[in-house]
């Protein structure tokens, strides 16, 4: 998986590409944890690119969200499709995120 | 159309996920699975051997095995087996997929993706194996919806 971070003023977005599964999702986190220590609370993820996710994607993003809560942070989803957005509709993810269509969508709703 | 068998033994290690995985896409492939169903069995095999390499062994070492055959003119066969901690998944409490981020848990959702994504889920423990059976229809012809319930046993 690829990751691509960009630092806007109202929020970071992280872009990724290809897989996140139980091999790649630490690397998300990895990169999470960063932000916020860095201070950043307002996180959008970018999924245009990912092909593929697992649970262990699903949790990485669930475990993200949590560490925001406390801080008035908020973690949105941008641009589910296929194989992921399937996933994320079966799991409830979809219901329980701030889901967007595009990037500039979400970037809006900030 | 020749279909070949898919057959794949190695140490129960995240490592070797992408093994698996890449034997599993290649196979599929080859023997005519729906494209766009590549991915949910993917998953369906990803969650299933995660879930091996995390707990069957108990930080010992031990091995699992991944095969595949054609089990009929529509449906895909594949079996997991470990020699791991007895374990039949039907037995794990389907996760609250309604409730917030602040009550949602983390993990335990491995198992219920698995058993969405396949037409048919068998377990049984076979001397000192756990097997696990996915049947998996070619085309996408049928829904998670008429999806048959998890059976356990032989």
């Amino acid at each position: 998986m690829e990751i691509d971070v960009k630092k806007e003023r109202q929020a970071v977005i992280i872009a990724l590409t290809g897989r996140m599964d139980a091999v790649s999702a630490p690397q998300f986190d990895q990169t999470a944890d960063d932000f916020i220590e860095q201070g950043k609370t307002q996180i959008i993820i970018d999924f245009k690119s990912l092909e593929y996710i697992s649970s262990a994607g699903l949790q990485s993003v669930l475990a993200l969200a949590k560490r925001l809560e406390p801080i008035n942070g908020t973690v949105l989803l941008s641009d589910l499709n296929g194989a992921v957005k399937e996933v994320f509709e079966i799991s409830g993810f979809s219901s329980i995120f701030p889901v967007f269509d595009n990037l500039d969508a979400a970037k809006a709703s900030i | 159309m020749y279909m070949s068998q898919l057959h794949v033994i190695l140490p129960a290690k995240m490592d070797n996920l992408e093994s698996f995985i890449q034997s599993l896409s290649r196979w599929l492939c080859q023997n005519g699975m729906a494209t766009e169903k590549i991915p949910r069995v993917e998953l369906a095999v990803e969650e299933a051997l995660v879930n091996i390499i995390r707990y069957a062994y108990q930080g010992q070492a031990g091995d699992v095995e991944l095969s595949g055959d054609i089990a009929d003119d529509q449906r895909f066969v594949i079996e997991i087996s470990d020699s791991g901690t007895p374990f039949d998944v039907s037995t794990l409490p389907k996760p609250d997929i309604h409730c917030s981020i602040r009550d949602r848990k983390i993990g335990g959702l491995g198992i219920f993706l698995l058993q969405r994504m396949v037409d048919e889920l068998l377990y049984r423990r076979e001397g000192d194996k756990n097997v696990l059976t996915m049947f998996i229809c070619r085309n996408n012809g049928r829904s998670s919806s008429s999806r048959r319930d998890i059976h356990a046993g032989a």
